[in-house]
């Protein structure tokens, strides 16, 4: 399996910036036109014109863009590309190419979190977000305290430390639930299958340079994650220290992923599938892969987004959902491709 | 360049190496030889300082190893051993470029003179042609090759091998020791064939159960009687008339 899933991310001839132009266009032409839809027609006229401040914009479409749109489109953006770069980074520092962002029982302790908040405190006093944010936190907390000692050599024990936390959570979630009415039941189940309804422009505050902090130190460190590609040893002759290099990633993609996950659940794949496609697009060393995670998520996410605000009327599919089905299909599809 | 004293390493209740000295000039190979288990690997790993002596000394350039940030070591040594392929295809290229590493700072980019260092490096290993062919379609020699290439892209004052013939057919095994001869360099070899070590060895370090048994020319540690012991078989030692180098005949059990 694992094998399998590496050669998935087998390289041909590839252009890199021409990928990251194309990409780029794409992701500007998305946004705008994601900006578009919704149940207040506003035409792409208005839009460039609400975005630039033009006089004479309508006053309905300056606040639909400014105070709904925008904010949740950037959360988008922010929440693709971060789950991309953390996928990304997991799987060279784990050398495990099917590791995603959520190791560490991170959706789990999110999960029991607002869970928490949404049964067991007195309403109002947390919001569930906050609830989410901790219980990641104290998943990741578990995970390193476990793993403590370890020296991060054996990623293997931090992988299964990561499963057995993530079940023991999800346990106590599921206790708290069987007794608690069935409303409080299906508000965190709506909640822990992904979604950017509740995103505001605090969100994008929260996410913004949280997800560019990330970014910039993975670049910084990209040799480092090229040298771990052929094995520890072999980073280690270069001066690398393979420990640290590992605690201090492996911190920074759980907390960025811990932000994400307290503004909108868990949306699965995109940080296992993105970081693959990028692999056999803009190509396999850090540098590439990075940036490519960054943009080509972002562009993903922008239209898994659209699709669940308007396939059906007056009702919004959780993203998890849809980014699931679609993961799962991509790795179908690219197996058979392999396999014939 | 090298000068090891009173080194010793205990794992456990273990002692894998006792009371090691040599040294190693600025120029020429030493062959480190042996029988399994002799602690040839872990005198490696020490002087790599993938592992601390429990007691001696090893200076690096009149400098103890200890003294040494992990970048300015990996300037300085560069180590040649085998890995398990990658995870995600590398090309040849790539893969050398990664000895850039140490001289590189948090944003720098890879420059046209970084390029040039990568290629030359292929060059001396012959494996200029193949700078973009996938790491994977290579041959045991070839992927040899290029880990001696990552290396000299360190540009490291000294070079440590491990079994760097190991797997590797006859001709690829000679290949492999020419091109350590031809880099001009100091080289620290790890090497099983003594008949390779005599043709290519300036100087010889013969080890059994972690003792050091000989240091010096292969004239000097390749005696008749000392290999006998060593390696507990029946062995003659005679001079190659063409070559003028020493060839070692192990014999089977009784045949003597």
């Amino acid at each position: 399996m694992v094998k399998l899933a590496a050669r998935l991310s087998l390289p041909r001839q590839r252009n890199y910036p021409l990928m990251l132009l194309i990409t780029l266009l794409l992701l500007v032409a998305s946004a705008v036109f994601s900006l578009t839809l919704g149940s207040a027609e506003i035409s792409i006229n208005d839009i460039i014109a609400v975005l630039f401040g033009t006089a004479g914009t309508p006053a309905l479409a300056d606040t639909v863009i400014w105070q709904i749109r925008l904010p949740r489109l950037l959360c988008a953006m922010l929440v693709g590309a971060g789950l991309a770069v953390s996928g990304a980074i997991l799987q060279n520092v784990s050398r495990n190419p099917l590791a995603d962002p959520y190791l560490f029982g991170l959706m789990a302790g999110a999960g029991l979190g607002a869970t928490i908040v949404s049964v067991v405190l007195p309403a109002q006093l947390f919001s569930v977000a906050v609830g989410a944010f901790a219980g990641a936190l104290l998943a990741v907390a578990l995970v390193f305290v476990f793993c403590a000692g370890q020296h991060w050599r054996k990623v293997e024990v931090t992988l299964l430390a990561g499963v057995a936390v993530s079940f023991m959570l999800s346990a106590l979630s599921s206790f708290i639930l069987y007794f608690a009415e069935p409303f409080a039941a299906n508000r965190v189940m709506f909640w822990l299958m992904g979604s950017l309804s509740r995103t505001d422009w605090q969100s994008v505050l929260l996410l913004a340079p949280v997800t560019l902090l990330v970014l910039l130190l993975a670049l910084a460190l990209r040799r480092q994650l090229d040298a771990l590609l052929l094995s520890d040893e072999s980073a280690r002759t270069l001066g690398v220290n393979t420990s640290r290099l590992r605690l201090v990633l492996l911190l920074a993609t759980a907390l960025l992923t811990a932000c994400i996950v307290s503004q909108c659940g868990g949306i699965a794949f995109v940080g296992l599938m993105i970081p693959h496609l990028v692999r056999r697009l803009f190509g396999v060393t850090s540098l590439h892969l990075l940036t490519g995670s960054a943009l080509l998520g972002a562009l993903f996410l922008i239209w898994v987004d659209n699709l669940a605000r308007t396939v059906l009327p007056q009702q919004e599919i959780p993203l998890g959902v849809i980014t699931s089905l679609v993961g799962s299909l991509f790795f179908l599809t690219l197996m058979r491709a392999k396999q014939t | 360049m090298l000068k090891v004293s009173g080194l010793s390493l205990q794992l456990g209740s273990q002692l894998v190496l006792q009371d090691i000295a040599f040294s190693l000039p600025q120029q020429g190979i030493l062959g480190v030889i042996g029988p399994n288990g002799a602690g040839k690997s872990s005198l490696l790993k020490l002087i790599s300082r993938a592992l601390p002596p429990t007691c001696g000394q090893i200076l690096l350039r009149q400098r103890p190893l200890s003294q040494y940030t992990n970048q300015q070591l990996a300037r300085t040594l560069a180590v040649v051993s085998q890995h398990p392929p990658p995870l995600f295809a590398l090309t040849v290229f790539q893969v050398a470029a990664m000895g850039l590493l140490p001289h590189k700072s948090w944003f720098e980019t890879t420059n046209s003179s970084d390029r040039a260092s990568v290629t030359r490096a292929l060059n001396k290993v012959g494996l200029a042609n193949k700078a973009d062919v996938l790491i994977d379609t290579l041959s045991g020699g070839e992927l040899q090759r290029l880990y001696i290439a990552r290396a000299l892209v360190q540009q490291p004052a000294l070079l440590l091998l491990d079994e760097p013939t190991n797997h590797l057919d006859v001709q690829y095994q000679h290949q492999v020791l020419q091109l350590l001869r031809e880099l001009n360099i100091p080289v620290l070899v790890c090497i099983h064939d003594l008949n390779l070590a005599a043709l290519y060895c300036d100087s010889l370090l013969l080890l059994n159960k972690g003792h050091q048994v000989a240091f010096g020319t292969p004239e000097q540690v390749l005696q008749h009687q000392q290999l006998q012991q060593v390696f507990a078989l029946e062995c003659q030692v005679s001079r190659h008339p063409a070559l003028d180098k020493l060839q070692i005949t192990f014999l089977p059990p009784g045949a003597a």
